[in-house]
């Protein structure tokens, strides 16, 4: 078990990855969708790897072995089978100090590998048998959610559709800084997951990914005539208008308002995330 | 005489395997067990949101480190088994003085975010690039490659001088760690490990394996670590703490320092978070992006792990400090 150590972090560390990333989407719920490739590809190779180094280990332990065990037999034919019943022991031992020097990554850890690398089990058991769930309400009523940066401007005419589908984010900029007012008349379609506000107001809210988890920015939109708030990370798809309030680019037109003529609860979409 | 021995071999093996197997096998089930039986009731206590937020946050940065690491110590285990040390000294000049902007401006070549520079810097180490330009080389290559800069103007929308003024400040910073460890650092502070003992056979592909296998492990263990210390200054340092120094322009260049260090966010990332901080001032957004990538929780964890502490602790500081400076000069100069 010691002895194939780093090979079965190495397989341990790919599966995990692999299960995220090709045998589903679960990767979504940490990093952003460009980076499955990435995942795909390094979950290969550590595999790989990992069992090309259990390969070579058994290999070497075979070369050893058969060294041993010439070496024993010009001496005495005894010996040889005392060694046969109790090839275990008298290998862990031998092995550590007489080949760590020989291939290379044994030095100063006697071939086991570096201790610090059995870090790597949390995550992967973690993602493998309990992967944690995408970031939700709690994160976003930590953060004061931002407002995105840019000044007020003219934005390019929205898509055709009625309701028009927009992420929560591309409502929240073109409410607070489009001088076009491309929203007005229009009717919309978002969904998010429910955070509450102070004396009953409830928002849709989207976590921004643009890396991984933990660069999480949030965006929300006030829904507003939908009857009382569904619990909090509920996710629901709301239709409905802008309601103007507030000039352009203040703190008065934050958080912008929707006026929704349907809410409807939904499944958890499978990228959680909005991407930027 | 053979045939006895490969029959018992063979016996021998699928002993050992049966062993294994039933020993194994129960095991998984006694903790398959326990797992389902108290992993609920645990669950229901312990799980709170928070610890919830913890784990993704954790994993998160643990996953999304592994690709970049992987690349990083291919590079770096490259390097050690292919490339052999006399191409680096016909490469790069004798003198540290020039050696130092040369090895800077090349970390503009490797496109990665920083868990993939430090295995790279420690194997040009190993094959006997002076301390000072791979160091140089360490700083600036999560800091100026492309891909960083492009995310950067994409980050800051008809705003170049954001991206040059990261260039620049990022740049002055590498290269100046990197005089100044020529001209004060000491070799006894570097623990290099050694793992390519001169006599062992470690070139071509065997010592690529070996040397990315250990690599990546002993990595992989750091940025594990660091992702941990990341994940709990993310949960347990709220955001609108940030409100409060928003005021002066002094505290929020150093608060939001300070914030690139405990964030970890990767430096491809980082230029979206520092557009978000909108309440602060362009310079101090620029301090965030050029200390961010050369400074953080996870990049003292894997220099610890390759460099030795007492390496880390100096070194860090020193380039914590120096990039601050070298990122107010540049945002009066240029923001």
């Amino acid at each position: 078990m010691r002895r194939y150590g780093p090979a079965l972090l190495l397989v341990l560390t790919g599966s995990a990855i692999l299960r995220i990333s090709l045998f589903s989407a679960l990767y979504l719920r940490y990093v952003q969708a460009a980076l499955r490739p990435y995942l795909v590809v390094s979950g290969v190779v550590l595999v790989v790897l990992g069992v090309l180094a259990a390969v070579v280990r058994r290999k070497q332990r075979k070369a050893y072995d058969e060294e041993e065990h010439e070496h024993e037999h010009e001496q005495e034919q005894d010996q040889d089978q005392d060694h046969d019943r109790d090839p275990e022991r008298d290998h862990g031992h031998g092995h550590g100090h007489g080949h760590g020097h020989g291939h290379g990554h044994g030095h100063g850890h006697h071939g086991h590998g570096p201790r610090i690398a059995w870090l790597l089990v949390l995550p992967a058991l973690a993602l493998l048998l309990f992967p944690p769930p995408a970031l939700g309400s709690y994160s976003a009523s930590r953060e004061a959610a931002q407002r995105a940066a840019q000044g007020v401007g003219r934005f390019p005419a929205l898509p055709a559709g009625d309701p028009v589908a927009l992420s929560v984010a591309q409502f929240s900029s073109r409410a607070m800084y489009d001088s076009g007012h491309s929203l007005t008349g229009r009717t919309v379609r978002m969904t998010g997951f429910v955070t509450h506000g102070d004396d009953g107001t409830w928002y849709v809210t989207r976590l921004l990914v643009s890396c991984c988890a933990a660069d999480a920015t949030t965006s929300k939109v006030e829904i507003r005539g939908a009857g009382d708030a569904p619990p909090s990370d509920t996710w629901m798809t709301v239709t409905g208008t802008w309601h103007p309030q507030g000039r352009l680019g203040t703190d008065a037109a934050w958080p912008p308002v929707l006026d929704a003529t349907s809410a409807r609860q939904v499944k958890q979409p499978a990228d959680p995330y909005e991407k930027r | 005489m053979e045939d006895r021995r490969t029959v018992a071999d063979g016996l021998r093996l699928a002993v050992r395997a049966l062993v294994y197997a039933v020993l194994g096998g129960a095991a998984l089930l006694a903790i398959a067990t326990v797992a389902s039986v108290l992993g609920p009731m645990l669950a229901l206590d312990l799980y709170t949101p928070p610890v919830a937020a913890w784990w993704t946050v954790f994993t998160a940065i643990a996953v999304q480190g592994v690709p970049f690491l992987l690349l990083g110590t291919v590079v770096s285990a490259a390097i050690g088994a292919f490339v052999p040390a006399r191409v680096f000294s016909r490469l790069l000049p004798s003198s540290p003085a020039l050696a130092v902007p040369l090895a800077g401006a090349a970390g503009a070549v490797l496109p990665g975010c920083e868990c993939a520079s430090v295995p790279v810097a420690g194997s040009l180490m190993r094959r006997g690039v002076a301390p000072a330009a791979a160091l140089a080389f360490l700083l600036s290559a999560p800091a100026i490659n492309p891909v960083v800069l492009v995310a950067t103007s994409i980050a800051f929308p008809g705003r170049p001088e954001m991206v040059l003024g990261r260039l620049v400040a990022s740049l002055a910073t590498a290269v100046g760690m990197g005089w100044l460890w020529a001209r004060f650092g000491r070799d006894e502070w570097l623990r290099l490990p050694m793992r390519h003992a001169p006599a062992a056979a470690s070139s071509g592909l065997r010592g690529f394996g070996a040397g990315l296998q250990h690599d990546f492990l002993h990595a992989g263990g750091f940025l594990v670590l660091g992702a941990a210390a990341a994940a709990t200054f993310n949960i347990v340092v709220p955001r609108t703490v940030l409100d409060v120094f928003t005021g002066s322009p002094w505290l929020s260049v150093l608060l939001l320092a300070v914030l690139a260090v405990v964030l970890c966010v990767c430096s491809e990332a980082d230029a979206f978070v520092a557009a978000s901080l909108s309440g602060f001032s362009p310079t101090a957004r620029l301090a965030f992006m050029v200390v961010g990538p050369m400074v953080d929780l996870k990049l003292i964890a894997l220099q610890a792990g390759t460099f030795g502490r007492s390496f880390a602790v100096r070194f860090t500081s020193v380039t914590w400090v120096v990039a601050v400076v070298s990122s107010v000069l540049t945002g009066w100069w240029l923001l």
